[in-house]
């Protein structure tokens, strides 16, 4: 079988899906693109998983003449990530049939599918390019396109985000550019195998500057802290197939680049390099789950734990280049096992919790958990399913997330008795980290689903709210039983993962991993399932279950109203409280008499500030800096000619100077 | 088979001994603060009780309030499978990975402060928030405590770190000894943390949680968390005197290792009721300096041992 030609017509499907939207008529179309789309990406999908199963270890799919001869290589890491993207895709396409047309009033439909399917377009080329110019060609077909999805609804609000976005995003891709022409010197767009042998040849000094290029590049698109900030704004403004497009998939491109280039491209990376790539990932992970716990809009809890998530993966990447410079190779397997385990988790859960976001908010009529609550009592099978991807992205077991966080965290404990004082000391602050990051999560998922899906609706909205479609809520359900199998599984896919192209290191086989522990997450589960049993068997055979009566909740004789219910803001005030040192929120009670005689008798109105710190305290002030630089400028832009003619000869002389 | 044996003979004894362990710390609290104090074997009859009763359901909630007492209960019943309490060696031995008990603990926790928001009231949601925080504060304590028994014993599993632990020839464990004394009463709701005797009070945590539940539910749900301090208990006592557990199905052994099982949760019990007695509950804004001593005493066991094994 020839798995190349089903990845051209993968990709071909998905260009002609673009095509379709564009010229079909308005209001007509959309279905029979979405239905191409999510035909095309499941054949992408599909090929890939054979490709994975297959055991080859790279394909060349098609050698073109199209942009300066860039080949489109399958290798087993792209495969693994086209596999990601493909699938949460499909999905995506799927559930957008009936989402889009919900909300056909407030978009454009045709353009947005269309952009939808460039979008994938862009990330499929990235991850097949072979060479600097093709990857960047589809990296800015994916971030273009992407900024135009983002302020797909056309409100200011969304046109600030996508605006930012889309100055952030080519800061980073300016970034990556400077790594690539510093790298190839005069021979430009070679293939990365050619980078990697030129890579060899230059000076330690220029090696960490490119490092330091590419780590912003990359952890800009990632959303490391401090580059951050425009991720939560931009992801929640876009469509929810959009967000989870976004979310699950495109931060997962960022990782992608990033592996490629420190582990293919670059020789091995130094201590310093590698600890700068722990601590960017341990700050993003910490003030990621803080937000994330604080965070009252529902799509901008997902978005900050979404960059909590990347901290974690970035994190184990760090730890597996400093452990390579350490020289502890077979410790560093495992930790890009880890890495990569749950970034396969993460596309799951996270395109998952997006989609479902974007049924609650429908359900809503706002993002804001404030308004929601009272879900699982009128969706209960989509609240089951929202249930099991709430519990993976808090890294419990037995589902997805938490058995990456296990081989990370066995793998650290395991080895750290025979190390030197040094990695000791990294490794503990890691393992702290991470420990106090997970407590955390588990806290900011249990207020998603607590105060979104538990006890009484807090607005009419919701309480009128219905179960959502099949094709809506089916994609829902998808990611929610493959985050259960990606939990079982574990074992299995760390088997399957073997990265022989990135030749600078010795071949990384994931299945490392398994030597020192006992991972069996089948009798774990068996367990958890038969010990479940045996509590329902007694509580049936010790009581009867029909005594039973429905009545009120208790409260003090009055009768019970939404109004009394624990917000999200309340729900997270300890931990408000705890982390006022790093948040800064400012809060603010106003207490306005209603009564002259009694002061008691007050309305009152609570705000509350939820700052965004790195926002206000750095790129402010930069901000602020270049509007200031561009003002002196302006001065010169006088209307005299005499200084423009002056400005024309200076720039002349400068320019002369520099060039011989 | 003989794995089989002692995890089934751990597994009835946990079980019919956790209602007395509740009670018998009642008792010794009662005899502390001057009072007759009820049987130790009140629990049993009230859970028979509650077992009788009628529930009531608030019209608020949904299928998952239904689905709390059941996963609360299977989590706890879980660990008493893979934890070492009365003997060594048992079938799920295995399971007792570290990792997976902090997890089941905290699945155990998530659900039920999902159980307490649903109620609807301001006092579930009260006794949520703040038994999520504690669960959330808790946890790195708990993997840190862990870390510094699998690096000192060199095994992963509870079962192997209580086997190795001996605190004579192994100073390290000491500190995390003691972080696991104040994560045992953290996770148990008790005092300083929270006060289990107290109702209707805005100081309380986990009864705020369960105050919608009732009948069999209820007797669901305080057995699961009579079991986790009869767990907790014999953790901490297993953990200083390990010798005391049976590792043979020999009767011999498992009678000698069943009879200091009572003896041990006796002590504890009054060792429990002898704290409560003389210390008062602490803010709770002031839990995360408590819950931050817990993590660094477990850190500081683990930056002693890693010193002790590198001289």
């Amino acid at each position: 079988m020839n798995l190349s030609l089903f990845i051209l017509l993968s990709l071909f499907g998905t260009i002609l899906s673009a095509l379709i939207a564009f010229i079909s008529a308005k209001g007509q179309g959309h279905r029979a693109v979405m239905i191409l789309l999510a035909l095309s990406t499941g054949v992408g999908a599909l090929s890939s998983a054979l490709f994975l199963l297959s055991g080859q270890t790279q394909l060349i799919v098609l050698q073109s003449a199209w942009l300066f001869g860039t080949p489109f290589v399958f290798t087993t890491l792209s495969a693994l990530f086209f596999f990601l993207l493909n699938t949460v895709a499909c999905l995506a396409s799927v559930y957008a049939i009936k989402y889009v047309e919900q909300y056909a009033e407030i978009y454009n439909v045709r353009i947005l599918d269309a952009l939808m399917a460039i979008f994938v377009f862009g990330m499929q080329g990235v991850l097949l390019s072979g060479t600097p110019f093709g990857f960047l060609f589809f990296w800015e077909v994916m971030s273009l396109s992407s900024f135009f999805l983002v302020m797909a609804d056309k409100e200011a609000a969304s046109v600030r985000s996508a605006l930012f976005y889309l100055i952030m995003t080519h800061l980073g891709a300016g970034a990556i550019l400077a790594g690539f022409m510093i790298l190839s010197g005069e021979s430009n767009f070679e293939s990365f195998t050619r980078l990697a042998v030129l890579a060899q040849n230059l000076p330690p000094a220029t090696l960490f500057g490119v490092f330091l290029l590419f780590l912003f590049g990359f952890g800009s698109k990632a959303g490391l802290v401090p580059f951050h900030v425009w991720l939560p704004e931009a992801h929640p403004q876009a469509p929810s197939h959009i967000s989870a497009l976004m979310s699950g998939v495109m931060l997962k491109m960022a990782l992608y680049g990033f592996l490629v280039m420190v582990f293919g491209v670059l020789p091995a990376a130094g201590t310093t390099a590698s600890l700068i790539v722990i601590a960017l990932g341990l700050l993003s992970a910490l003030y990621g789950v803080i937000y994330a716990v604080l965070e009252r809009d529902v799509k901008r809890v997902l978005a900050f734990s979404s960059i909590e998530n990347m901290g974690i993966i970035f994190t184990m990447v760090g730890v597996a280049m400093f452990t390579q410079a350490q020289g502890l190779s077979d410790f560093s397997h495992v930790a890009i096992g880890a890495a990569l385990l749950f970034a396969v988790a993460h596309a799951f859960f996270k395109s998952g919790l997006f989609l479902g976001a974007g049924v609650m908010v429908h359900a809503a009529h706002s993002r804001s958990l404030e308004v929601m609550g009272g879900i699982a009592k009128r969706m209960p099978a989509f609240s089951g399913a929202m249930l099991v991807l709430a519990l993976s992205a808090a890294a419990l077991p037995p589902f997805s997330a938490f058995m990456a966080e296990w081989v990370f965290i066995q793998n650290i404990v395991s080895n750290l008795a025979t190390m030197q004082p040094l990695v000791q000391g990294v490794l503990v602050l890691v393992l702290a980290m991470m420990a106090l990051v997970g407590g955390l999560a588990l806290f900011a998922m249990v207020k998603f689903f607590g105060i979104g899906f538990l006890a009484e609706p807090r607005s009419e909205h919701v309480a009128h709210a219905h179960a959502p479609e099949l094709t809506i809520s089916l994609p829902i359900y998808l990611l929610a039983a493959c985050s259960v199998a990606i939990g079982l599984c574990a074992p299995w896919i760390l088997k399957t993962m073997h990265f022989a192209e990135l030749t600078n290191t010795v071949q990384w086989h994931t299945d490392f991993a398994l030597t020192n522990t006992t991972l069996n997450p089948f009798a774990l589960f068996a367990l958890l399932l038969v010990v479940f049993g045996l509590v329902f068997i007694a509580r049936r055979a010790s009581s009867n279950i029909q005594n039973e009566r429905s009545y009120h909740t208790w409260d003090c004789g009055q009768p019970i109203t939404s109004g009394m219910e624990y917000t999200a803001t309340a729900f997270s005030a300890p931990i408000r409280f705890f982390s006022h040192m790093i948040t800064r929120t400012k809060k603010q009670v106003i207490a306005t008499p209603v009564l002259a005689t009694n002061k008691w008798i007050a309305s009152r109105t609570f705000s509350l500030g939820l700052r965004q710190i790195w926002y206000d305290g750095l790129y402010v002030p930069i901000q602020n800096t270049c509007l200031w630089i561009s003002t002196q400028v302006r001065k010169i832009q006088n209307g005299v000619i005499q200084f423009y003619i002056a400005l024309i000869f200076i720039a002349l002389v400068v320019t002369l100077t520099i060039a011989l | 088979m003989n794995a089989i044996f002692l995890t089934l003979v751990q597994f009835i004894a946990i079980l019919s001994a956790a209602p007395f362990v509740v009670g018998l710390v009642r008792l010794f609290k009662a005899r502390l603060q001057g009072r007759h104090g009820a049987s130790p074997f009140l629990p049993y009859w009230t859970y028979a009780t509650l077992l009788k009763k009628q529930m009531v359901i608030s019209k608020s909630t949904s299928w998952v309030f239904r689905l709390v007492p059941f996963v609360v209960l299977a989590a706890t019943v879980f660990l008493v499978c893979v934890l070492p309490l009365v003997v060594f060696g048992g079938a799920f031995a295995n399971l007792g990975h570290f990792m997976i008990i902090s997890g089941v603990l905290a699945l155990s926790a998530a659900f039920l402060v999902m159980g307490g928001l649903e109620s609807a009231s301001a006092f579930g949601g009260m006794g949520a928030s703040r038994e999520m925080t504690l669960a959330a504060l808790v946890e790195p304590a708990m993997i840190a405590m862990f870390a510094t028994f699998a690096v000192v014993t060199g095994s992963f599993t509870v079962d192997g770190m209580v086997a190795g632990a001996n605190i004579l020839t192994l100073p390290a464990l000491i500190p995390a000894i003691g972080a696991l004394v104040m994560i045992a009463l953290a996770e148990n709701a008790r005092y300083p943390v929270d006060n289990p005797a107290t109702h209707l009070e805005l100081t309380m945590v986990h009864e705020a949680m369960v105050l919608e539940y009732s009948g069999p539910y209820l007797a669901m749900l305080e057995y699961a968390s009579a079991l986790k301090l009869t767990l907790f208990s014999l953790l901490i006592a297993n953990a200083l005197f390990p010798m005391t557990l049976a590792t043979t199905s020999s009767v011999a052994a498992i009678g000698l290792a069943l009879v200091w099982m009572v003896v041990k949760l006796i002590v504890v019990s009054f060792l429990l009721a002898l704290l409560e007695s003389t210390i008062a509950k602490m803010r709770f804004y002031r839990m995360q300096e408590y819950l931050t001593i817990a993590f660094f005493f477990a850190i500081a066991g683990l930056v002693f041992a890693l010193v002790h094994i590198s001289l």
